[in-house]
């Protein structure tokens, strides 16, 4: 009884591994490839035309590794430029598979390593409209700048930290920086800090700094600090979640004359409601980077309905107010969906 | 003096070389996705290696959170060993991308498939995400037919010998040790089952052909309409109506699935509902790759006796 069994299995095992390689070889010729359709509707309290909606984003993704020594990540987005649609490159970069001192580099068109949701793609953030500090410091897109980025996983055993530095030509579009007419770049860094308290809870604290060239010719610094405290059950982490966010900026931009110092942070609450439901409160205040006096408060929910891993609605609600503005609201609608591979959440 | 200067140079070159050898001698670090890829690499590697999992026993293996500390210990790590097939693609890759180890890449000798040479279940003719979460391979949760316990073990053993070919003896008597205790459970478990050979029962999710066939139980429905899409209430009236008119008296689930709408059913039709260990460590008394099947088998016999009565 006993060797027949063995003998079978010894024969299957002898046979099998050729299908099995047959079926695996479309993936290693091909990249991975991904659609992302982004479509959003809403409503403002301002101005003539006040309830509109748009195919915001078609997002095109080819990811895959190059050779045994580094990957590829490419990301073409085809957005709204004035109503006229347009193609842009979003992302494209080499990362480095196996340099050695656990170090990792990147070059090409990336999102800067800042912040904690500075690096994620707008449709996989838990709410419709971008954080206000973000918008005013980096644009509603987020800093993305071409260059180049080390990072090292540091050889710290008693918890995960990571320390990356980037040097890249100088964003176009950015309160913050400009591209400067002589051999100036644009450097950041980021320190992450991470903690598992227990199997279902974790803390992660960032700290980043940058400095660069802006319109005036002159250096804008920021610095910022963020922190995320998680709960998700393990046994039943498709079910329930909790996550605290804090993220705070303070920028100086040397304009000659003056140096204005601005501020800005949002604090949000993500809490998963049921398997496919999530709901997120936010509020966020926040200066613009070179004018003292704006100072700009606000609001704002948004409920997601994930109907599968590869689609989701949410509907938004946000108001927004300050000393040089009137007190507005607003309600979204935004859609997302997947098609092709789905690349992982980063947590 | 150049004497003892040359008397501290031996010293220091004999404890370089015994700090060496010591060093040769360091455990092998191996990391595997699964517990059940954890506890038979323990088994066949004995006290040569220390082996992790980044998946617990009792989470959903298909939505692991990749944390960061997840890739510090893949960092340091000689052997990485997955289940393979598209159990772990949302998670595993990135987590390998990050860990910055050339030695656990796949492809690398430290890079260890289970899945190969496993005879797949439920390989799809067309592959449409119409159809829910479905596996483009083949099911992937073949480890809960005993029988291709074997072939992990070997595929296990083939990646440990690649790794210290100098404790080959070491691994292959653990590993027929391993297999020799295998086949003899195997056929304690079969006996036990053999009375209920054919018996149609109701699962939560299509994660059971392997169990299913290895212990000749025959799955009728599904408490979700499709893989991965939540159970809906026109799916448990029709659950329920085959529960009935078959006569099914269980349902089987997992422990990280809310019972909720297996309860209902249950209660509605007068049948319970059984929560079996997809993998070591799914229940505090599942200790090892046999408990696994030691606590299932019993729990359906006990159900399935229960029920004939």
């Amino acid at each position: 009884m006993i060797n027949r069994f063995s003998f079978l299995w010894l024969a299957v095992f002898l046979l099998i591994p050729t299908s099995t390689k047959a079926q695996v070889t479309p993936k290693v010729t091909n990249p991975d490839i991904a659609l992302i359709g982004d479509f959003r509707a809403w409503y403002t309290s301002e101005g003539p035309r006040n309830l509109d909606m748009e195919m915001s984003e078609v997002e095109t993704s080819f990811r895959s590794v190059i050779d045994p020594f580094a990957r590829a990540d490419i990301f073409i987005g085809m957005g709204h430029d004035d109503g006229e649609f347009e193609f842009e490159l979003e992302e494209a970069y080499l990362t480095t598979l196996n340099l050695p001192y656990q170090l990792q580099a990147k070059v090409g068109k990336f999102r800067s390593n800042v912040g904690k949701i500075n690096r994620l793609h707008p449709h996989a953030l838990p709410f419709i409209d971008v954080p206000a500090v973000y918008a005013n410091f980096f644009g509603d897109e987020g800093l993305n700048d071409q260059g180049a980025s080390v990072n090292w996983l540091v050889p710290n055993s008693r918890f995960y930290q990571e320390l990356s530095f980037e040097v890249t030509r100088g964003p176009g579009e950015s309160e913050s920086f400009a591209r400067a007419e002589g051999n100036r770049m644009l450097y950041t860094s980021h320190l992450k800090n991470f903690w598992d308290l227990s199997d279902n809870a974790s803390l992660e604290l960032g700290i980043s700094g940058l400095t660069g060239p802006n319109s005036e010719g002159r250096n804008t610094t920021i610095g910022g600090v963020d922190i995320t405290y998680k709960w998700k059950p393990l046994q039943f982490n498709t079910y329930k979640s909790l996550t605290l966010q804090l993220e705070a900026f303070q920028s100086q931009k040397d304009l000659g004359a003056s140096t204005i110092k601005a501020n800005g942070f949002y604090a949000l609450i993500n809490y998963q409601l049921a398997r496919r439901w999530f709901l997120t409160g936010r509020f966020d205040q926040a200066d613009l980077p070179d004018n003292p006096d704006w100072n700009e408060k606000a609001v704002s929910t948004t409920l997601g309905w994930y109907l599968s891993e590869y689609q989701k609605i949410e509907l938004g609600g946000r108001t927004s107010w300050g000393p040089d503005m009137d007190q507005s609201y607003q309600a979204l609608v935004g859609m997302v969906f997947v098609i092709g591979t789905h690349g992982a959440h980063e947590y | 003096m150049t004497m003892i200067r040359f008397k501290c140079l031996l010293i220091t070159a004999v404890t370089c070389f015994v700090a060496t050898s010591a060093f040769a001698q360091k455990k092998l670090s191996v990391v595997t996705t699964l517990t059940d890829l954890q506890q038979i690499t323990q088994q066949i590697g004995g006290d040569k290696v220390e082996v992790i999992s980044i998946a617990t026993g009792y989470q959903n293996p298909h939505f692991v959170d990749p944390k960061p500390s997840h890739i510090l210990k893949l960092a340091k790590a000689d052997l990485f060993i997955t289940s393979g097939l598209d159990l772990t693609t949302g998670w595993a890759p990135s987590l390998l991308a990050s860990s910055r180890n050339s030695k656990i890449q796949s492809g690398s000798a430290g890079y260890v498939d289970t899945s190969v040479g496993v005879p797949l279940l439920n390989v799809p003719s067309s592959v449409s995400r119409e159809q829910g979460d479905i596996h483009v391979f083949g099911n992937p949760h073949y480890w809960l037919d005993p029988f291709v316990g074997h072939i992990i073990a070997q595929n296990i053993y083939n990646g440990l010998i690649k790794l210290q070919p100098a404790n080959k003896a070491y691994f292959a008597a653990n590993l027929k040790a391993f297999n020799e205790a295998l086949d003899a459970k195997i056929a304690g478990w079969k006996l036990k089952m053999k009375p209920f050979n054919g018996t149609k029962i109701v699962a939560f999710h299509d994660q059971w052909p392997y169990f299913e066939t290895a212990f000749g139980l025959d799955i009728v429905a599904f408490l979700e309409p499709k893989p991965g899409i939540p159970p809906s209430p026109s799916q448990l009236a029709k659950v329920m109506n085959t529960m009935s008119s078959q006569s099914v008296s269980v349902i089987i689930m997992s422990p990280y699935e809310k019972a909720d709408a297996a309860n209902l059913v249950a209660g509605k039709v007068g049948g319970s509902v059984l929560h079996l260990a997809t993998s070591v460590g799914a229940f505090r008394e599942v200790k090892t790759y046999f408990d696994v099947f030691d606590y299932n088998v019993n729990l359906i016999v006990a159900a399935l006796q229960k029920a004939s009565h």
